[in-house]
């Protein structure tokens, strides 16, 4: 079995601070690999761990983080690592990153899965994996919490707004994997130094007959948190002890504490 | 010179990390306030790789050196500031690797490999109670007798007692004995691997017990009585006699992880103490980080903080090429004075930090709250002793750089 995980480093938004205006600090935010495709990448992992299989980690872009994040999915237990080399990739736009990672599966193929995160970290689209299946003309799961493969086949639990879907899916397929699907592993200092020597494999878009286009108006300008002006009144003791239960309750629901 | 860490030790360093934010900073409190480090913690330690780091591949080990065994340390402190869980992991790398280079091979198949997957403790046992820092005077005597040594005596301030009890495999220690009797001098010391718990099994001949203390609560510090306690010459370390040496150079080992625990716990202090100086705003809105009688003291500190850093990694470098590349250039005494430093160094530099940060914070650093008292209480611990009191590294550092003639330990 051929397994694909495409990847994309992402700003990690748990780090990103904002000035006094609101705009976001990307300089001085980490970049790193997002959950969702270090999820999708540990699903690929186990396949290989249980069935067997040749996992190859992609990613669309040759900066150092890019670099990095193919060298950090090898140390997690990736077989082979490209980067798709395209100058300026956190501008380009979602067609051509879900092409170039259908064009590197043509070329580099045949696979029986592609595996990617369900969303970045960072800009939320989820369209890649859609996007990819459709130019392959692979068979779709988006959003899976639970993935079982099988020879040939896999079952996946996907929950959506309106309830949970269980599907059944032949291969060849593309899977998009949440970030509660399992818990990524964390390479140890074993497979750190095994993968040392291991090399991050380079292809021009030229290789993949592929043509760039970037975005050209999009921009990250500010971001805002409204406040919520959630008033908790108090007038003697009882109230008070009230408001505090009522405060408590709030902030649990709204996952402050 | 190259002042960088690798790619592979950065890697790695994020790793650590990476498994700290999922599992140790989540319970860190809780481990200092239950006194107790969970044995699931212990196993996910080793199951990650976290033991035995410089340890050869062939007794289990991690196959790495010791620089990367600080950077696990150092790391771990950081996201466990009252540093037990640091303390714990420096044991179990620090005298494995002892182990590896002094013990027989019988015991380092024996005991190795369970200390690296979490299934079993390695520490130190050396100091008696009548002292530490006098390892020539201690009074435990091992004789011989066929093939066996049977020892008599007590060790106390011991780290890891408890532990030792309660994993599903047991442990030991690398034990500091006198050669057949108990008269003061450093020629007839003999060292052993004792093991008063094994495969699951506790002897009746070692009596342990648990010390109440003030602080890193989550590991134990104890003693126990050994009484005719038998072991096996194949578990003797190393040549008889020459013991005192052994566990000088194994002191040398552990002091730098020992270092490097207070210098990740003084980074926690002073990044938390960063946060709130910048945060915090007095007199019409200016924050207190605005004023130099805070902002020159942080400088201050910055600057021995990084001071210690340095003088860990260059003492981690010099372990790893004196003991594992095994490079002609470096002899273990040359260890001495750079281990010192950083012992030396490393424990005071993070009280003085944890001192200020907590006058940073006013009132509500001395609130338990705050929780940066259990920091400065589990670091300070490190100002009294472990691997050596904070006066042996200043006589070790005198006595070298001045010279033998001036400097005397009796003097």
């Amino acid at each position: 079995m051929r397994i694909i995980v495409a990847l994309k480093p992402t700003y990690d938004v748990s780090q990103l601070k904002f000035d006094s205006e609101g705009v976001p600090l990307l300089d001085t935010c980490p970049v790193t690999l997002g959950e969702a495709d270090k999820c999708a990448l540990e699903e690929a992992l186990k396949v290989k761990e249980s069935l067997g299989a040749t996992v190859v980690a992609v990613t669309v872009g040759q900066s150092e983080a890019h670099i990095k994040g193919i060298k950090d999915a090898l140390a997690m237990g990736a077989d082979e690592g490209y980067i798709i080399k395209i100058k300026n990739a956190w501008n380009i736009s979602s067609i051509t990153v879900a092409n170039a990672i259908a064009r590197f599966a043509v070329v580099t193929g045949p696979y029986d899965i592609v595996f990617t995160g369900s969303g970045a970290g960072d800009t939320h689209s989820s369209i890649i994996g859609p996007m990819v299946s459709a130019l392959l003309g692979y068979r779709l799961v988006a959003n899976a919490d639970k993935v079982e493969v099988k020879e040939q086949k896999a079952k996946a639990k996907c929950t959506m707004e309106d309830g949970t879907y269980n599907y059944e899916v032949q291969f060849p397929a593309v899977i998009t994997v949440t970030s509660e699907a399992n818990e990524p592993r964390i390479p140890t200092l074993k497979a750190i130094l095994r993968s040392k020597n291991m090399q991050v494999k380079e292809i021009g878009p030229e290789q993949l007959d592929l043509s760039v286009e970037e975005y050209k108006d999009i921009k990250v300008i500010k971001h805002m948190v409204e406040r919520k002006r959630v008033i908790m009144e108090a007038s003697d003791q009882k109230s008070a002890e009230e408001s505090v239960i009522k405060l408590l309750t709030f902030l649990k629901d709204e996952g402050v504490i | 010179m190259n002042y960088e860490f690798s790619e592979e030790e950065k890697r790695f360093r994020e790793s650590v990390e990476e498994f700290c934010k999922r599992y140790i900073e989540p319970r860190w409190v809780e481990i200092d306030e239950k006194g107790h480090i969970p044995l699931d913690l212990i196993k996910r330690l080793g199951e990650q790789g976290l033991f035995a780091i410089p340890v050869p591949e062939k007794y289990g080990g991690m196959g790495g050196n010791m620089t990367l065994a600080a950077i696990a340390v150092e790391e771990i402190a950081y996201h466990d500031p009252a540093v037990a869980v640091a303390v714990y992991t420096l044991l179990q790398n620090g005298w494995p690797l002892a182990l590896s280079i002094f013990g027989s091979e019988a015991a380092k198949q024996e005991i190795l490999p369970k200390v690296a997957s979490g299934d079993a403790f390695f520490g130190i046992g050396s100091t008696e109670p009548q002292g530490g820092s006098d390892v020539a005077g201690i009074k435990t005597v091992a004789k011989r007798s066929g093939n066996k040594w049977v020892i008599n005596g007590e060790k106390a301030y011991i780290s890891g007692v408890r532990e030792m009890s309660e994993l599903p495999e047991g442990g030991g220690y690398f034990l500091v004995s006198k050669t057949e009797k108990a008269e003061w001098g450093h020629k007839n010391i003999t060292d052993f691997v004792l093991l008063p718990k094994w495969h699951g099994k506790m002897s009746e001949k070692v009596k342990p017990t648990v010390y109440d203390e003030i602080g890193r609560h989550g590991i134990s510090t104890g003693g126990f009585k050994i009484e005719d306690f038998e072991v096996d010459d194949e578990f003797r370390i190393g040549e008889i006699n020459k013991g005192f040496y052994y566990v000088m150079e194994g002191f040398n080992i552990a002091r730098v992880l020992v270092a490097a625990a207070t210098i990740g716990s003084a980074r926690w202090a002073l990044d938390k103490g960063t946060e709130w100086i910048r945060e915090r705003k007095l007199f019409q809105g200016k924050p207190i980080a605005s004023f130099q009688g805070v902002n020159f003291r942080f400088a201050e500190l910055y600057a021995e903080l990084e001071a210690a850093k340095y003088f860990v990694y260059r003492a981690a470098w010099m372990v790893d090429n004196t003991y594992l590349t095994n490079s002609p250039r470096f002899k273990p005494r040359d260890l001495d004075v750079p281990v010192a430093l950083a012992k030396m160094k490393g424990p005071e530099t993070a009280t003085r930090i944890y001192e200020e940060v907590l006058k940073w914070l006013g009132a509500y650093g001395y609130t338990k709250e705050s929780n940066v008292y259990r920091g400065w209480l589990g670091t300070f611990s490190y100002t009294i002793g472990a691997e050596g009191s904070q006066n042996i590294m200043r006589y070790v550092i005198a006595r070298e750089v001045i010279g033998k003639e001036y400097v005397s330990h009796t003097g």
